[in-house]
């Protein structure tokens, strides 16, 4: 047979060869107009609309494709000043996780038998403010607590801050952003004054070198990595990471320090750059404090001091030195890396000191940058209401809570005095029985919360749990006395914001199913049945509590008080605090410190330092290996409770936990490829699918943080500042199950 | 005003107008269905949207410059070009060509691999996105029974056109790049297009306007190059000789691949789809043909050529043909069962020219006609039966054996075509022939005890000879059969992890039970049995004793079962060629 004989063309009839018919038809595309070029058939929109994704905080825009105003499509927004027509997948498949079968649709209640019925929203209402009510009465404000998101709107957030504190008047919340951006924010409030992350995403292109430290940005943050490929200044990009990632690939340094050896390594890179005067000491004299000290400080971390204990070479070293002494602009970008770590606040510290003392801060392509997780994480730090009062203001300040009570229009006297117990508190308060019930909303803490066994301990031990989720199925919900049906992204308005500061807009183009309820109408209803409703009258729509948090934003630095409502967002292509009402630009970019001057009363920012110290839990000849976990693809999100719920996505990365492993470990410990492997820690052990490759260095084993397994081996140690948790490094064993 | 005390519970949770009466008996409204009402509500258009006037593709300011500034010419066509550089995983153009072509559920155009490997001092880690690579020679286009592939004189495009697709799934096997997807719900394979439509009015295909790094482009290429290209068998690491099928996607990197990249799915054992009704076709139409082959044998005249004695047709009776026929019968329906839309199967004549399978189906439908006009002569008079130089039947039966063993044939070159190792020709075709002799062998034997044993036929004269002569063949082929199957397990000692490596890794592993039912079905009914019988007198087979039927039965019985499960490992072990998969557990 002839390989070279195509099929020939002859005429046939259409019942021996048919080149058209329903089928074809049912994959042809047409002009969908409106911009949108070609779309299929069946899918062709009569109005679009922009707005923000709903994963993490990237925060791209999303064209939303519309039939009688309900969507049936999306691409990403060209316009879009952040991901310029560009999305990942899970940005792709926002909408398909909205149709998943297990949806909550109705509140469930845990009945007599211990099985969860549908009820009526009055029932469940009527339940939850009775158990709730009970507790204040019989063991006082500090007895319920709730436990919310980065996954919401800053409307949501807002209005759940006030009614759970001002109206309900109980004191203790977190957030789960405590698990992701908390070491930065108090990194950033602590050294800069506010926490005020200072960057434009239009740095990535105008850098001469970008650092990234503990942050797989490629799969983390794929928009990201497309802005850094758009960066047309040939750039130095130095990676940071114990592990070979898609990043370091890219890299044109690759510095695989040990693990918790960053510290070390950026006060040896200080005491260098002020060893070879390659500091800029007029940006030190004007705007920082405590330069001197710093200096004194690093003295002892010598080069070898750091490749002693970070495991580069000299060579290695003296290279990345170079770069930041002879780029003229460097930036550093750090993610979880940094931020899940028990000394994260001072490492973090120990890159903004860099950042300040070659004076690579508020010009275009500089930065000491965090890439935030979450979508809203900022809003829930700014306007959650949760660690800080509105607005970034202090519970412990007279004159906040005076402020924040004129503002909002209440009795100062419904503010509480104190601060909020953070999350892992909140888990102890449980376990010592001060905490009897628990509300929590869009988290997953069964899954997520470090060393999860004991979370799930703590969890059972409630008197009353309610989980307010857009679906009944997640680790948390099948624990709960009660579940709320939340509606998700793209069935509700509000506003979140990037990491960048930018705020963009969430849109109602899907219709919630069942009886769920945005989150927003959940709040307002529990205020109701609390009897505090009245006290919410002003907060009567999303758009109405945006203006309200505006109002809290004047005067601070976060000060958005200068948009003009949520059309203005919509028009402007997204809006980056500050944005005050006086001084109102309508710049697309827009980056902090350009004037030198930080947050703090003297306008100085802060020279912030400690020595490191070792991992908390060392290695030991039973446990020689350290874990580090983190995110294993860019189509899972967290702990999975939306991504999984997508068919396409769920074909985008591996079905079950592995374990990524040293070709040299996994024959040491006669483990073969692919083959089933036990990983224990103290806490908890687990069985996965050996992944041999050498991107591992020896003796670290990398486990993907999305499977329900993992956090069973994590060690609940925290940052003693930010109080978030050290997900990266614990120590394990390994061997291969026979 | 708030009160720090908590206040009694609201009687305004009621939302019910004042005017309202009390009494009537209808449940009050209540802020909650207030909330539910405003939840129900889509306001996004009228509130925002303004993006009603008609545009230009927006995307294009960015994918203008990944399109080729113009179409091809002669001797070029349109190909991907994937800069590896820029390809970091996010896989962001598998969802975009899934949700801008409009494909179903889980349906994907476009894979991404990994591939790693690299030194403790340079690890490497890279990803590969994939599709269709619009070969110069598909072989997805070769090897299609019904011509449902098109590649363009002028774009080089390979279309699959849905509607003439009778569902096969022939081009999977074909494609050595696994492109071809089979699509259950409409019983039709669909494929990337290179989003043919798309560059016909100038816009991006899907995953070239989607990808955030521009690491697919669209460009034109020679056709001259891409086979000069393919000399050096380099076109991907991990991925399959381009040789085969001159695959047009180029794959671009400044980086040195280490010598030791592998795909990160390299060591998953990929246990293959076992397709019983290929399995039940296949072994039911070889002992078809096998049987007829036997009886034609034992019957034919041909033989008095070259000295033989004669057998008189006749004396065999019908019941070996009619067996074969019905069995046969029911092989050709069970292949229709493996089709997505069965009804079109008459279309697979088009493709006789270049499609092994449109050779096989056309084979076989001429052999199940002969046959059954072999089977049934009886019934057309004497001037077919008659005997003699002129008659017609030993024609019939030679034409019934030639399509028949033609048709065998073309079912070994279906699977050699596939260019999978275990399938290679040789070994199928020793497998596909000797199952065929095998079954031929044991049908014709049980067909004649079985009817001397219920005396419907008068086969006392032959029984005796022919028995213990249709055993030993049964017994030997058996025996070399068994024997040649078993030779992949010498691949275990393959040094690296060879595709026959991992099939004979399958066979002692996941497969191993149904490789030890095989083995010990086909030794216990091909060879022990036979043995049996023919340490039997001469006498127990006329009349047929029990013993010999029990035995004839037996021995048939798992002659049968024993080659079914070699048919089913012959599915199941195989190792597909593909591009470099991802990462799977």
């Amino acid at each position: 047979m002839s390989r070279t004989a195509l099929p020939s063309q002859p005429v046939m009839p259409s019942w021996l060869h048919a080149a058209d018919g329903p089928l074809t038809r049912e994959l042809l595309l047409s002009p969908g107009d409106y911009g949108l070029g070609l779309l299929p058939n069946r899918a062709r929109p009569d109005a679009t609309t922009s707005m923000v994704c709903g994963y993490c905080a990237t925060g791209c825009g999303l064209n939303v494709h519309l039939q009688d105003g309900v969507a049936v499509g999306l691409s990403p927004t060209t316009e879009y000043p952040v991901n310029l027509g560009m999305a990942c997948p899970k940005g792709w498949e926002a909408l398909e996780v909205l149709k998943a079968g297990d949806r909550a649709t109705t509140p469930l209640l845990r009945n007599d038998r211990g099985r969860m019925e549908a009820v009526t929203w009055d029932a469940a209402l009527t339940r939850m403010v009775g158990e709730f009510r009970r507790m204040k009465r019989e063991h006082g404000p500090e007895s319920v607590a709730f436990l919310s998101t980065g996954q919401i709107p800053t409307e949501e957030m807002a209005l759940l801050g006030a009614v759970f504190k001002f109206g309900m008047g109980f004191v203790h919340c977190d957030s789960n952003t405590r698990q992701c951006m908390a070491t930065t924010a108090t990194a950033y409030k602590q050294s800069f004054g506010f926490d005020a992350p200072p960057y434009t995403y239009a740095d990535f292109e105008e850098s001469d070198a970008l650092v990234f430290i503990g942050s797989n940005v490629c799969l983390a943050h794929p928009i990201l990595w497309e802005r850094v490929l758009r960066n047309r200044r040939r750039p130095e990009i130095v990676v940071i990471d114990p592990r070979r990632t898609e990043t370091a690939m890219n890299a044109t340094q690759h510095l695989a320090i040990a693990p918790k050896s960053d510290l070390v390594l950026f006060y040896g890179v200080a005491r260098e750059l002020i060893a070879r005067n390659a500091i800029k000491p007029d940006f030190i004299a004007a705007h920082t404090t405590g330069f001197d000290e710093f200096a004194a400080f690093v003295e002892p971390y010598t080069v070898d001091v750091v490749v002693e204990r970070s495991g580069l070479s000299a060579q290695q070293f003296h290279q990345f030195v170079d770069t930041i002494q002879h780029k003229q602009r460097v930036s550093f970008w750090w993610t979880m890396g940094v931020n899940q770590s028990y000394e994260g606040t001072r490492t973090a510290q120990a890159i903004i000191n860099l950042a300040l003392m070659t004076g690579n801060i508020g010009r275009p392509g500089t930065g000491a940058n965090s890439i935030t997780g979450q979508c809203n994480a900022m809003g829930s730090r700014s306007f959650g209401n949760i660690t800080n009062l509105f607005g970034g203001r202090d519970f412990l300040k007279p004159e906040d809570r005076t402020e924040v009570a004129s503002l909002l229009n209440i009795d100062a006297a419904c503010i509480p005095t104190q601060n909020s117990l953070a999350y892992h508190e909140i888990l102890e308060g449980i376990l010592r029985g001060r905490i009897k019930g628990l509300w929590v909303i869009a988290t997953n803490t069964a899954h997520s919360w470090i060393n999860q066994s004991h979370a799930k301990d703590i969890l059972s031990r409630l008197d009353f749990l309610v989980v307010q989720d857009m679906y009944h199925t997640t680790e948390t919900a099948a624990m709960a006395d009660l579940v709320l049906p939340a509606a998700g992204w793209g069935e509700k308005e509000g506003s979140i914001i990037n990491a960048e500061r930018r705020i963009g807009l969430l849109k109602k183009v899907v219709k919630a199913p069942g009886q769920s309820l945005a989150d927003f109408w959940i709040f307002k209803a529990v205020a109701e049945y609390w009897g505090c409703g009245r006290m919410f009258d002003d907060w009567s729509s999303p758009e109405a509590v945006f203006r309200i948090v505006q109002r809290l934003s004047k005067g601070r630095p976060c000060d958005f008080s200068g948009i003009r409502g949520y059309k203005h967002i919509d028009d402007a292509g997204g809006v980056q605090w500050p944005y005050p009402s006086e001084q109102a630009d309508d710049a697309q970019e827009r980056r902090l410190f350009a004037d030198g001057r930080f947050f703090h009363d003297d306008a100085r920012a802060r020279f912030i330092f400690e020595p490191p110290r070792a991992m908390p839990e060392p290695l030991t000849s039973k446990y020689p290996f350290v874990l580090l976990t983190g995110r294993g693809s860019a189509a899972q999100w967290h702990t999975q409770t939306r991504t999984a719920k997508s068919a396409v996505l769920r074909k985008l990365y591996p079905q079950s936990v592995y374990v990524e492993i040293n070709p040299d470990d996994a024959r040491q410990h006669a483990i073969a490829p692919h083959s089933l492997v036990t990983v224990a820690s103290q806490r908890g052990e687990l069985q996965a699918r050996a992944f041999v490759t050498p991107t591992m260095q020896r003796g670290q084993l990398f486990i993907p943080m999305h499977y329900a397994e993992t956090n069973q081996l994590t060690d609940s140690v925290f940052d003693p500042y930010s109080k978030q948790p050290s997900y990266k490094a614990c120590a394990v064993r390994l061997s291969a199950v026979q | 005003m708030p009160t720090v005390e908590d206040p009694p519970l609201p009687l305004g949770l009621r939302s019910t107008p004042a005017g309202v009466s009390r009494d009537v008996p209808v449940a009050p409204r209540t802020v909650i269905d207030d909330f539910l009402d405003e939840q129900q509500r889509l306001t996004a258009v009228e509130t925002f949207s303004r993006w009603h006037e008609d545009r230009p593709p927006a995307q294009s300011k960015y994918y203008a410059a990944l399109l080729p500034a113009a179409p091809p010419g002669p001797g070029e066509q349109y190909a991907f070009e994937v800069d590896l550089d820029r390809c970091s995983g996010c896989k962001a153009c598998v969802t975009a060509c899934h949700a801008l072509n409009g494909l179903d559920d889980d349906e994907t155009f476009r894979d991404v691999g990994l591939l790693i490997g690299g030194t403790a001092a340079l690890p490497v880690i890279q990803h590969v996105t994939t599709a269709c690579h619009h070969c110069l020679e598909p072989a997805c286009a070769t090897a299609c029974p019904v011509d449902a592939y098109e590649k363009s004189p002028v774009t080089g495009i390979v279309k699959h056109l849905d509607d003439q697709c009778i569902g096969c799934q022939y081009c999977m096997l074909a494609c050595p790049y696994d492109v071809p997807k089979y699509h259950a719900g409409k019983g039709i394979v669909r494929k990337c297009d290179l989003c043919s439509s798309r560059l016909a009015v100038g816009e991006a295909p899907a995953c070239v306007q989607a990808c955030p790094h521009e690491a697919i482009r669209i460009r034109v290429v020679n056709v001259a190059d891409v086979i000069a290209d393919s000399e050096s068998r380099q076109f991907l690491p991990g991925a399959p000789d381009p040789q085969f099928t001159l695959p047009t996607t180029t794959y671009i990197t400044n980086r040195v691949f280490p010598r030791n990249v592998i795909p990160a799915d390299y060591h998953t054992p990929r246990r293959e789809h076992a397709h019983w009704s290929l399995i039940v076709m296949l072994v039911l139409t070889q002992l078809s043909v096998g049987a007829f082959a036997v009886e034609f044998w034992l019957t034919s005249q041909w033989r008095t050529w070259w000295g033989g004695s004669t057998t008189p047709i006749s004396s065999l009776g019908e019941v070996p043909a009619v067996t074969a026929l019905l069995l046969g019968l029911l092989a050709l329906g069970a292949a229709t069962l493996h089709l997505g839309r069965p009804l079109l199967a008459y279309r697979a004549v088009i493709g006789l020219a270049h499609s092994w399978l449109s050779r096989e189906i056309v084979a076989f439908g001429v052999f199940a006609m002969c046959a059954a006009l072999y089977a049934t002569a009886g019934a057309w008079g004497p001037w077919i039966a008659a005997e003699g130089p002129t008659a017609v039947l030993p024609w019939v039966g030679l034409a019934v054996v030639a399509t028949g063993l033609a048709g065998v044939f073309c079912s070994v070159m279906i699977y050699d075509y596939t260019q999978r190792p275990f399938w290679n020709g040789l070994d199928t075709a020793i497998k596909f022939f000797g199952t065929t002799v095998t079954l031929g062998a044991t049908t014709v034997l049980l067909a004649l005890v079985v009817s001397r044993w219920l005396q419907v036929d008068a086969t006392s004269s032959l029984l005796a000879a022919q028995g213990p002569r249709l055993c030993r063949v049964l017994a030997v082929a058996t025996l070399i059969k068994l024997g040649w199957e078993q030779r992949i397990l010498t691949a275990l000692f393959d040094r690296t992890l060879s595709p026959k490596r991992r099939s004979a890794q399958l066979l002692v592993g996941a497969l191993r039970p149904v490789l030890g039912w095989r083995i010990g079905l086909g030794v216990v009914g091909g060879v022990l049995l036979p043995w049996a019988l023919l340490s039997m007198p001469a006498a127990a087979w006329s009349p047929v004793e029990t013993g010999v039927l029990a035995a004839c039965g037996l021995s048939s019985l798992a002659v049968v079962l024993g080659e079914f499960a070699e048919r089913y490992l012959f599915f199941a072990a195989v190792v597909a060629n593909r591009m470099p998969g991802g990462l799977s557990t």
